[in-house]
């Protein structure tokens, strides 16, 4: 697509500047061929606009809701209990390819070096080495963050 | 003991009931809203068992982040975020391991588009609104992920291309250009399904 | 899979060649902030946390929906070296730069080691060290890498 397009659309959807709303009318009353193409994207719009998605769930509410309930009771105690075990698997399975080549280089010199750490092997990403600190650790891949969550008790 | 009956509660008052805990309330809002989320989910996804499986994550993660809804937009809308950034999320990890036809590859390059005639005269004029829905369907499953992607998030979720932008992970140069090409092939499908008759 | 791990070597001997210039220095923004569901901290000098952080700290699995920053420390950490902020009276963190995006971080409460983590931290990265606080409220220690 050319400019004069992106703009055409651009001025289709309100997304244009004043001036520059007022270039592309300028430019409609001589332009017969942006005429067109203008004109059948308005007319997708519209046809779009009538499309009324009455696509249905094809499982009943009982039958729904009672797996979502399950998934809300699992959350649920998974969030209660820290499940550590859930984050190590979802981490572990994350950076078990690409960690492989790390691990056989970094556990030579992590064993001569350090003790076992809490995880109980070498991993690039983190690794909690206090014993019995308790913590769970969640990944965000979608934000790039890592939470460590610990049982350390604040006072006022 | 009787069960308390919800059906007649705003959407507000459930939410609020279920932002302290109450299931049941909760449960009210999944048996309004599931349609649309699935559909929201199944317009994106094209698969019926990922558009199951995503709007129950939807609905699970809308439970945890139930108290961040403070009515800013109504429910309706906000779940429909949610379950729209899930699909998102899961459409990145397909196309990670989704080898791209040529086709597809041309269509990212832009300039297929130019090869389409314009088309002049509405193809889904004088349908039934049931055979004009049907139809788009149709064409709208016929387009590529990303295409499909960027045209529900603008037309159906009437979002900008900012947004879009950022959602999608990309530019607003390639928002633009994969609409434009997603309108135009759009018109040229339904032309061809107008052609064949749609059975 | 033969490809794949040579992919994967080729990728590890690549980071082998990174600057001089991009392992000289380590900069870390360090926030001590308060997680709560009141609309308002009672401490009037505590600000709601930026929106890039809000946003991030409400992707987490956590209950609270509203953070205000208690302070914040720029970490700037040369080399095989650390430095230590404190973040109040009571709590305070300690990064040591191990290179190639690799710290050692240790958080502090009351003088004592409470967490001490290994973590790869890449630019844009961030680390959220939190733990319960009075009130059913959190506080937490959120580090990014600037640089």
């Amino acid at each position: 697509m050319n400019e004069k397009e992106i703009k055409l659309q651009a001025y289709l959807d309100k997304e244009l500047a004043a001036d520059e709303r007022q270039q592309v009318e300028s430019a409609l009353l001589q332009d017969p061929e942006a005429n067109a193409l203008l004109a059948e994207l308005r007319m997708i719009r519209g046809v779009l606009a009538g499309y009324q998605d009455q696509t249905k769930l094809p499982e009943s509410r009982e039958f729904y809701w009672s797996k979502v309930e399950r998934g809300l009771r699992a959350a649920e105690r998974a969030e209660l209990s820290g499940s550590r075990d859930t984050a190590v698997r979802t981490w572990w399975r994350k950076w078990l390819v690409p960690a492989g080549a790390f691990a056989a280089l970094a556990l030579a010199g992590w064993l001569a070096g350090t003790q076992t750490g809490f995880f109980g092997s070498t991993a690039p990403q983190g690794e909690s080495s206090l014993d019995d600190t308790g913590a769970f650790t969640y990944r965000d891949f979608s934000t790039g963050t890592t939470l460590v969550w610990l049982s350390y008790p604040a006072e006022n | 003991m009787s069960e308390r009956s919800y059906s007649s509660d705003e959407d507000m008052a459930l939410v609020r009931l279920a932002q302290q805990g109450d299931m049941q309330a909760f449960e009210e809002l999944v048996a309004r809203y599931r349609d649309k989320i699935y559909a929201r989910a199944f317009s994106m996804m094209r698969s019926e068992e990922d558009a199951i499986d995503l709007s129950q994550e939807a609905w699970i993660k809308a439970w945890q982040r139930l108290k961040q809804f403070q009515g800013e937009s109504s429910f309706g809308t906000w779940m429909t975020r949610v379950v729209i950034n899930l699909c998102l999320d899961q459409l990145r990890k397909q196309k990670r391991h989704r080898v791209e036809s040529l086709e597809a590859m041309d269509e990212e390059s832009g300039g297929v588009e130019r090869q389409m005639p314009v088309v002049t005269v509405n193809p889904t004029e004088g349908l039934e609104r049931q055979e004009l829905r049907v139809r788009i369907d149709k064409a709208l499953g016929q387009l590529s992920q990303e295409h499909r992607t960027v045209l529900v998030l603008h037309e159906f979720e009437e979002m900008e291309y900012k947004e879009i932008a950022r959602v999608m992970e990309c530019s607003i140069g390639t928002v633009m250009s994969r609409l434009f090409y997603a309108r135009r092939r759009l018109a040229a499908l339904l032309v061809n399904i107008n052609k064949e008759g749609v059975r | 899979m033969l490809i794949l791990w040579l992919l994967v070597i080729g990728f590890v001997s690549g980071l082998h060649t990174e600057s001089a210039a991009a392992e000289a220095e380590l900069k870390v923004e360090a926030q001590l902030v308060w997680g709560t569901n009141a609309k308002q901290s009672p401490d009037p000098k505590h600000k709601p946390v930026s929106e890039e952080v809000r946003k991030k700290l409400l992707e987490l699995p956590l209950k609270w929906t509203n953070y205000f920053e208690v302070n914040r420390k720029l970490l700037s950490i040369p080399a095989a070296s650390q430095k230590k902020e404190a973040l109040s009276e009571k709590c305070a963190v300690e990064v040591k730069y191990l290179g190639k995006s690799k710290v050692e971080v240790r958080l502090f409460g009351k003088g004592e080691q409470v967490e001490k983590r290994t973590q790869d931290l890449p630019k844009g990265e961030t680390l959220v060290l939190a733990g319960k606080a009075p009130g059913e409220t959190t506080w937490l220690v959120v580090l990014k890498r600037l640089e």
